[in-house]
């Protein structure tokens, strides 16, 4: 397979890097006084734009990750007792295939086929619904979605309610669920194992959403804050849910208000989101720093290559390269070396 | 003090943009900012430097070269890179690379450090 071995261990050494940084930095903002939940909304957004860029195959944002880990621990099952258990293997073999089906909604945009009836405000966030995995409810919840809303993936959880991730065009990322029940049939999704633990979680956090909601709409919550920060169950959202039919826009006001609200997933939820994704300034950071060395501003669309020098040779007009620790865009995608030597002729 | 090399490739640029995003919504100071910038810095360099093992190969022809402040950057064209696993051909490529031996910049676009070669040449593409 060609590609393997790039697209393998890019992916895998960026998400690294992200891990440490996001872990060493943790320090320096709580130092700084800067919640957690904006060392998270950081790590978002760069894991966001690094999907965005598309320089690296097969990058997952980390809930994708999560699931694509429960999936693969189902496929070695499947191939290593392929030819043996059969029978045995039958029925999780069936169940796979439905798994594969509707993991495909999970994966990332380069993998991802177009589907139909797709709100893709943000084009370059291609993560589609497949139309047979949707009801009709679900459907129009999603494509009644405000903009900048893309849906990610659904979720079923225990009690067989349909929980969509929904990523917003600033790169936050929501759980909507959709007021309709729907009923997947014999959909068990396999991250319900863990999902045991999600489950639970959800279930608190629905639990003091303000009650007395208008039963059309739905509730966003914010996952990351769930399922990632560590031993924090308590969602700390950042915006408030308003009232009123799907189509609604929020004003942030700070923490939800905790009222009453039937146990269970069974609560009547708020439709919440984020108001029209940031946007990014081009200004340049007045930063102190002496540079080391000097950045180039690279226009290159061909390709970048910025690296270590080991040796630099040359003869008359014959130069010869050798470069260690380096990262290469090359025609748009990210490749890693530890050694690269080469000639050229000047 | 690491290489601040980094930040202008894909991991690093996002990066950037994402705290620029958060200095905006002032939800971070600048100085938290580069502190992360600091840190990405030494994560980047030690992972490189770790975690990858793999070799590339490549040819083609010199289109300018500069040596300055211990920074080479090199314009190649037609240029050809070969790896195990796969060839990639781009019209053109923009090299930047720093002196692998010494982490001290100086202050002149001379440098006694590694070769005989002393370019303060700018030849603008």
């Amino acid at each position: 397979m060609a590609n393997s071995a790039n697209t393998n261990t890019v992916p895998k050494l960026y998400r690294s890097v992200i891990e440490d940084v996001i872990n060493d930095v943790r320090d320096i903002f709580l130092d700084d006084g800067v919640d957690e939940q904006v060392l998270m909304e950081l790590k978002t957004l760069w894991e966001n734009k690094l999907m965005q860029s598309r320089a690296v195959d097969g990058f997952h944002s980390e809930e994708q990750q999560l699931l694509l880990q429960v999936q693969q621990q189902h496929q070695p099952q499947q191939q290593q007792h392929h030819h043996h258990h059969h029978h045995q293997q039958a029925q999780p073999q069936q169940t796979v295939p439905q798994q594969a089906q509707t993991q495909q909604v999970l994966i990332p945009a380069s993998q991802q086929a177009a589907a139909p009836q797709v709100i893709v405000p943000d084009s370059k966030l291609i993560q589609h619904m497949n139309a047979s995995n949707m009801s009709a409810a679900a459907t129009a919840a999603t494509l009644a979605l405000p903009a900048g809303v893309t849906p990610v993936q659904q979720i079923l959880t225990n009690s067989g309610q349909l929980l969509q991730v929904v990523r917003a065009a600033n790169g936050a990322q929501y759980i909507f669920q959709p007021q309709q029940s729907v009923v997947l049939q014999q959909q068990v999704i396999p991250q319900m194992q863990p999902g045991g633990v999600q489950a639970p979680v959800i279930q608190q956090v629905l639990a003091p959403l303000p009650g007395g909601i208008s039963p059309q709409t739905g509730v966003i919550i914010q996952p990351q804050q769930i399922l990632f920060t560590g031993n924090k169950t308590q969602v700390i959202p950042t915006t408030v849910a308003t009232p009123t039919p799907a189509q609604a826009q929020i004003t942030a006001t700070g923490q939800q208000q905790p009222q009453a609200q039937p146990a269970q997933q069974q609560a009547p939820l708020v439709l919440q989101v984020d108001g029209t994704g940031d946007t990014s300034s081009e200004e340049d950071e007045d930063e102190e720093e002496d540079y080391d060395d000097d950045e180039e501003e690279d226009k290159e669309k061909d390709g970048a290559e910025d690296g270590q020098v080991e040796e630099i040779h040359r003869s008359k007009n014959k130069w010869k390269f050798h470069l260690k620790d380096g990262i290469m865009n090359l025609n748009g995608r990210d490749y890693i070396f530890s050694k690269a030597i080469g000639d050229a002729e000047w | 003090m690491a290489y601040q090399l980094y930040r202008n490739t894909t991991l690093g640029n996002s990066l950037q943009e994402s705290l620029d995003e958060l200095i905006q919504s002032q939800q971070i100071t600048p100085q938290l900012a580069l502190q992360v910038l600091l840190q990405f810095d030494k994560a980047i360099n030690s992972a490189l430097a770790q975690r990858v093992r793999n070799r590339v190969n490549f040819r083609g022809s010199l289109n300018t070269y500069r040596f300055c402040d211990n920074v080479w950057t090199f314009v190649l064209n037609d240029v050809e890179f070969r790896e195990v696993t796969e060839l990639i051909k781009v019209d053109k490529v923009k090299i930047v690379a720093c002196d692998g031996k010494s982490k001290y910049s100086s202050n002149y676009c001379e440098s006694k450090a590694t070769s005989n070669l002393v370019f303060c040449w700018c030849l603008f593409v």
